[in-house]
């Protein structure tokens, strides 16, 4: 297999992942150190530092965790790592 | 004895049967199939049974409780423990999966050619889920002892018999399909109280839109009592605490090995991450639950409990007055129950909030069939580590690598029967809170593990010196500050014990990183494994080249 082609498959797994990590981190992190300004604004009636904490940053990450199965099925796809072949040890293995 | 003993101990009943049932059904014939059940579950299945595994009694008991009490710093355990799964699925579990070991020592071992490192993992494996599986018998003896009306004590034997027994039997192919009946008895057993509150309360089905409302009505009722507010953030602890213990919480998750052994039983690192998401869609479903829950909560409390008379207290507080869990002390004399003279544990808001609603027999016992779920779920899949870290790394990789594959099963089950009657019998009398030994586990697993698989899978400069120093002084860091917090007084910043977890876990990355880089370097036949975790089971790395994998059959 081209090497180059192999590298660029890490170099856009890592970089999607460090997205996904930069998006969870201002989600929770970031949010919660500046709690006390954003508590003015208000999500369905509740000041929204507690409203992130109760749901909006986990709805964030379920939707992240999902969002990155389906990219890199996409990427694997895309790469000619055929999962028609990963399904087949599949069967085999049980 | 009553109806309400009678309608709950028949779900207790009927639900054990159904696990032990499926254990048996699913009775372990090979050593792949005991550890890591063969390695055949499909993702969406493995994704309940890890929400089941990772939602223990603390989840399901005590955190909506904990929310009601500490208001928004509460709020730092439902970001922590899913945020988790963030760096589990993204950083760790694929690559892990593509290894392809039996236990998470066995990694370490292996990754690192390093069979003290693979002792220390095992020893930190069973410090860990040892102290995490004593807050599980606990817990389930509460249960157990206020349904059946006996004593905890012997309430918390009777779960170490059910656990011991289903765990040995079935190992990990029978505890995979017992904790996806276990996931869906607990996610029912608490979501249908919770929807019958959000009706009552805002006659809307649906917690997760309607409880802003009730939010804001809580707001007002704090402002004329003159309490501190609910929602206001930092009251409890202070912002570096709760940012601390999110990432204690986050990093343990990670490090957690009975969680990361789950994403060993499917096949595909690409059935990994799908775990991993479904996983956390089934554990948010409670979660999300949760600050609904304890805001309802509060809210009945405040609202029909506070301001009655104390001669007219309804039937449900007796009950747990005689278990110290819960006072409601007259203490100006005035005869009516003030809000400040009600005192709820933690601990209790979630199994006695659906008789304070009124919600009938039948839910409150489903209730206590779910906490006993969870409970026991969490205990089985602890249980399956400890066994693992004691038979398979340290009796088969140690002391007997010539054991044959019955002799290494009947080990395995040997010491999940004496890991659960010994944990059983510290629990019989626990060292503490349960969220607290809980947080410790998390702290202990941030110390020692993450770092090791975080760096082992991403840096493959790492070596077998770095990683033995690194979770030595990991622990050794979490361990003191856990110590010199608690007892010493001793903080910085304001972050108390269950924080401790961000500086072991610092201390043991710098520790690993400035090891590994003033030793001699992983051999490159080492260095080629890590490089390989880049790709997908069908890719090859070796020699410096990638190669696909022809397709076999």
């Amino acid at each position: 297999m081209d090497p180059a082609k192999a590298e660029a498959y890490f170099k856009y797994r890592t970089t999607m992942i460090v997205i996904y990590l930069t998006i969870g981190f201002f989600a929770s992190y970031l949010v919660v150190f500046f709690a006390k300004g954003l508590s003015s604004i208000t999500v369905m009636g509740i000041p929204f530092h507690y409203y992130m904490g109760a749901q909006g940053a986990v709805v964030i990450f379920i939707i992240l965790l999902f969002v990155n199965a389906v990219i890199s099925d996409k990427i694997d796809k895309k790469f000619g790592f055929d999962p028609k072949f990963v399904d087949s040890t599949n069967q085999t293995v049980d | 004895m009553d109806g309400q003993f009678t309608v709950s101990l028949i779900l207790i009943v009927a639900t054990f049967s159904l696990y032990i049932g499926i254990a048996i059904f699913n009775r372990a014939r090979a050593t792949s199939d005991f550890y890591v059940a063969g390695r055949g579950v499909p993702p969406v299945f493995n994704g309940m049974a890890i929400g089941a595994d990772w939602m223990s009694a603390a989840s399901f008991i005590g955190m909506a409780g904990t929310v009601m009490a500490l208001g928004y710093d509460g709020l730092a355990y439902i970001m922590g423990w899913t945020g988790g799964y963030l760096l589990l699925t993204f950083l760790l579990a694929p690559q892990l999966r593509k290894y392809g070991r039996y236990t998470v020592p066995e990694f370490i071992g292996d990754r690192y050619r390093s069979n003290t490192a693979r002792l220390i993992a095992a020893i930190a494996t069973i410090i860990i889920s040892f102290t995490y599986s004593v807050g599980q018998l606990s817990g389930s003896g509460v249960v157990i002892g206020r349904l059946l009306e006996v004593n905890t004590a012997t309430g918390t034997m009777i779960g170490v018999v059910l656990i011991a027994f289903y765990s040995a039997m079935g190992g990990m192919k029978g505890i995979t399909w017992t904790q996806v009946a276990q996931y869906l008895v607990l996610i029912v057993a608490y979501l249908i109280p919770v929807i019958f509150m959000s009706l009552q309360l805002t006659q809307n089905p649906a917690p997760w839109l309607s409880y802003g409302q009730i939010i804001q009505e809580l707001q007002v009722l704090d402002q004329q009592l003159g309490i501190t507010e609910y929602v206001v953030p930092f009251t409890e602890a202070t912002k570096w605490q709760f940012l601390a213990l999110m990432f204690t919480l986050m990093a343990g998750t990670a490090g957690l090995p009975h969680v990361i052994v789950r994403f060993y039983t499917v096949a595909t690192m690409k059935a990994a991450r799908w775990s991993g998401a479904w996983a956390l869609l089934f554990i948010g479903l409670l979660y999300l639950s949760a600050p609904a829950y304890a805001a309802f909560s509060r809210f009945i409390l405040m609202t029909e409990v506070a301001g009655s008379s104390l001669t007219s207290l309804p039937a449900w507080t007796q009950a747990w007055i005689d278990t110290g869990e819960l006072s409601l002390a007259d203490s100006n004399g005035d005869g009516i129950l003030q809000w400040t003279e009600i005192m709820i544990s933690n601990d209790i808001v979630v199994m006695a909030t659906p008789e304070i609603a009124n919600l009938g027999v039948f839910i409150i016992g489903l209730m206590a069939a779910g906490a006993m779920a969870a409970a026991l779920s969490t205990a089985g899949g602890l249980m399956i580590a400890i066994s693992a870290a004691l038979s398979h790394d340290i009796y088969f990789r140690s002391i007997n690598p010539n054991a044959s594959e019955k002799k290494r099963l009947a080990v395995g089950r040997w010491s999940i029967v004496l890991a659960t009657v010994f944990a059983g019998l510290i629990a019989l009398n626990p060292p503490g809170a349960i969220t607290q030994i809980v947080a410790w586990a998390f702290a202990l697993a941030s110390g020692s593990f993450f770092p090791a698989l975080f760096l082992g899978v991403w840096w493959k400069r790492a070596n077998g010196p770095g990683v033995i120093a690194g979770m030595i002084v990991g622990l050794t860091v979490t361990l003191s500050y856990i110590f010199a917090a608690k007892y010493g007084g001793f903080t910085i910043l304001g972050i108390i014990d269950t924080g401790a977890g961000v500086f072991g876990a610092t201390a043991a990355i710098l520790t690993n990183i400035i090891v590994s880089l003033s030793t001699a370097p992983p051999t490159q036949e080492a260095q080629d494994e890590v490089t390989d975790l880049r790709y997908p089971e069908q890719v090859q790395y070796k020699n410096g080249e990638v190669w696909l994998k022809e397709e076999q059959k």
